[in-house]
């Protein structure tokens, strides 16, 4: 019996669909079950956040950060700051520096956790997501008992950190700390060893290393394909250069690297956090600035490791209190050119997977 | 009637009394209603991560029987808002609700449903989603914690368990 | 040390080439050029002698009240070497060479630039609008644009067919 021919099927998932992290629209045309060209549509979250920065002086632009990469915001706070202080030269305490890199480090594992839950939801894995959520409430404390809040932090200021941790701080850092083997070891366990996620992951969706270079893709993802790039180390900002740590990289270029890949940089997270911890110095958190910011005309362009791939801020002055143009670039908006190369020939089941193994949140791609 | 036959009687009306309820179907219904809402998923922005966080295992909403987050509009008749709603999305999330069975309830979560939030002067921005659907209640928050989301939740069940009370505060008595 | 001067100079023998300024600023090599040359600067930066700048960081559009720009931050996955170029634009008529041949990443940010600016990249295999609906007036990153008043922004768009 021969196949005849199929009609091409266009299928419309989301804005509003359970696989989609947020609203993310793609439009995708199947032959048969196989995916012959993919559009991806986006947007429905874009709310003008650059505008928005032309009408803020530069202090009231950091809460608008928070809510750029939601699942990782201390990070955002870290990357908008240090492009400020650039621009002024402001030298900010030794012992804010060490709090910023906890504080990142600590963001950057609970981005991984969602990360590694929500992939596992996209292929009905319920009790993984349930296990990373969990784990990822104690870093919440740990954000609510310094800053207040437990999502978006707005933890850093121009010239330090908005505050002190308080005395119990430390002794949930260390407990949290103490528990990560065990943590991951259930991750291994309940995610990675499972037979399912091993047949959806592995040589799917193959992201070449010539490929994720010319598309500008950085990150994990990046890392992923076998290049060895890390902003960390390539251009150390703040005190990375003291603390010693791997750059995990992978070369299998699919979707099982992509994944476990943040599980290798969760390892090398926690030592950073245990050499930041050991070596912080007392003193003020916060440096001499002044009350109102009013930057000297320029532009400075500075970025940072994201979670998921490298922030930018760009950063135009022209010698007022508010900015004349802040360019945020995002990571994951970049990374997702892949999606429609990446995802052609695969089955539609396999896109989900592809998709999720990019770790895009919306509120950064659409900013 | 002897008294051995009069004691079984007396017996069994007081198990009638203690076993058995007499009420409205209205009543009923609107209890049935008010501890099992089906909410679909609508996450839109950050507060969706805190939606998530109360359906994790530390806030556990199924303690309250709302875990059942549905992912198609039509099995769901509680929509939680979750984020900022852009002009792009406005329409559709219109279409979204439209699809949703009757008798249906919108929670907005956070600043930006109830009012645009921190981004209320964006150009791109819906001012709250209240000038799209007729929203039930309102729980503010940038994002609210899970807490204030199982608060938002409980205060629309008493609503929806007491029409007729709450009928009577909207006009003050 | 030596990386930055090798780099120097390439760029400076470059700018000779395009009729371009060489100006540094924080550390970072800024080359001006005219939009026509924009291509060519490109090409050519990707291919120098031992410092490649091959890695298309970001692309971005720049108001600048008198005319456009358009800012690409280059840097490379092999090398600490950083260099920013940036075409200037008319403001009447800003147009300029598309770079996705060049780097196939430059799609959305090329569409993004058209979309909040109304730069239009020739060349592009698909210049539409990115973030805002395809009938949205105006191009809400310029200067000039002014933000609808809350009563127009609130009422809804029409749903386009298939959304």
């Amino acid at each position: 019996m021969s196949i005849k021919e199929t009609e091409e099927l266009i299928l419309n998932m989301g804005p509003q669909h359970p696989s989609m992290h947020g609203l993310f629209r793609m439009v995708v045309h199947l032959e048969g079950e196989t995916i012959t060209k993919l559009e991806p549509k986006i947007g429905y979250l874009h709310r003008g956040m650059e505008k928005l920065a032309e009408s803020r002086t530069y202090a009231q632009f950091i809460p608008y950060t928070d809510r750029l990469d939601y699942l990782a915001s201390p990070h955002n706070n870290w990357a908008y700051v240090q492009t400020v202080e650039k621009l002024m030269g402001v030298e900010i305490p030794e012992r804010a520096e060490y709090l910023r890199v906890i504080f990142g480090e600590l963001a950057r594992i609970a981005s991984h956790q969602v990360m590694i839950a929500s992939t596992a939801l996209d292929m009905a894995g319920w009790s993984a997501w349930s296990y990373a959520f969990r784990d990822r409430e104690r870093i919440c404390d740990m954000y609510e008992m310094t800053a207040g809040s437990r999502l978006t932090v707005n933890i850093m200021r121009i010239g330090g950190m908005s505050a002190e941790p308080p005395e119990e701080f430390w002794p949930a850092l260390k407990s949290f700390l103490d528990d990560t083997p065990e943590m991951l070891e259930e991750y291994y366990g309940i995610f990675f060893g499972n037979e399912i996620a091993l047949g959806r992951l592995k040589n799917v969706g193959i992201l070449s290393k010539e490929m994720a270079e010319n598309l500008s893709i950085t990150g994990p993802v990046l890392r992923a394909s076998g290049v060895n790039y890390d902003v960390r180390k390539a251009e150390p900002y703040s005190i990375y250069d003291r603390f010693d740590f791997k750059v995990p990289v992978r070369t299998g270029c699919d979707s099982y690297d992509r994944t476990i890949i943040r599980m290798d940089e969760i390892v090398e997270s926690i030592k950073i956090i245990k050499q930041a911890v050991r070596d912080i110095p007392e003193g003020p958190v916060m440096a001499k600035v002044p009350k109102v910011i009013k930057p000297p005309a320029g532009e400075v362009y500075h970025r940072v490791e994201n979670p998921k791939g490298e922030l930018g801020f760009y950063i135009v002055s022209d010698g007022t209190t508010k900015p004349s143009r802040v360019r945020i670039r995002p990571a994951t908006f970049i990374n997702l050119q892949m999606l429609p190369i990446v995802a052609l020939g695969w089955k539609i089941q396999d896109v989900v997977a592809i998709f999720a193994t990019l770790d895009a949140v919306l509120g950064e791609v659409d900013k | 009637m002897d008294v051995a036959s009069e004691k079984r009687l007396r017996e069994e009306e007081a198990l009638i009394e203690k076993n058995v309820l007499v009420t409205t179907i209205d009543k009923a219904l609107n209890w049935a209603r008010g501890h099992s809402f089906w909410p679909v998923t609508l996450g839109l922005a950050c507060c969706a991560i805190e939606m998530m966080a109360t359906g994790g295992p530390r806030y556990d909403i199924s303690r309250f029987g709302y875990e059942v987050f549905r992912a198609s509009p039509r099995q769901a008749d509680v929509m939680i808002v979750a984020g900022t709603c852009t002009r792009k999305m406005a329409p559709l999330l219109r279409r979204i609700y439209d699809q949703m069975p009757e008798p249906k309830w919108v929670i907005a979560m956070g600043s930006c449903a109830n009012a645009g939030g921190p981004f209320v002067d964006s150009y791109s921005m819906l001012a709250g989603v209240d000038k799209i659907l007729p929203v039930d209640v309102y729980i503010p928050g940038c994002p609210p914690r899970p807490e204030s989301l199982i608060y938002g939740l409980l205060q629309l069940q008493y609503k929806v368990s007491n029409p007729a009370k709450v009928r009577l505060m909207r006009h003050g008595k | 040390m030596e990386n930055n001067e090798l780099l120097k100079r390439q760029v400076e023998e470059l700018a000779s080439r395009v009729n371009g300024e060489v100006e540094e600023s924080f550390g970072v090599l800024v080359l001006t050029v005219k939009a026509p040359y924009i291509t060519e600067t490109l090409t050519a930066a990707k291919q120098f002698a031992e410092v490649p700048c091959d890695f298309l960081h970001d692309l971005c559009g720049l108001d600048q009240v008198d005319h456009f720009e358009v800012v690409y931050q280059l840097s490379s996955l092999r090398g600490p070497q950083k260099l920013r170029v940036k075409a200037l634009l008319n403001r009447e008529n800003p147009v300029v060479d598309s770079v996705t041949r060049i780097w196939q990443g430059a799609n959305y940010l090329e569409r993004e630039a058209y979309d909040m600016f109304g730069i239009i990249f020739k060349g592009h295999p698909n210049l539409k609008r990115i973030y805002m609906w395809d009938d949205f007036e105006g191009y809400p990153l310029r200067k000039d644009y002014v933000t609808e008043p809350i009563e127009v922004r609130n009422i809804v768009r029409q749903r386009i067919e298939g959304e």
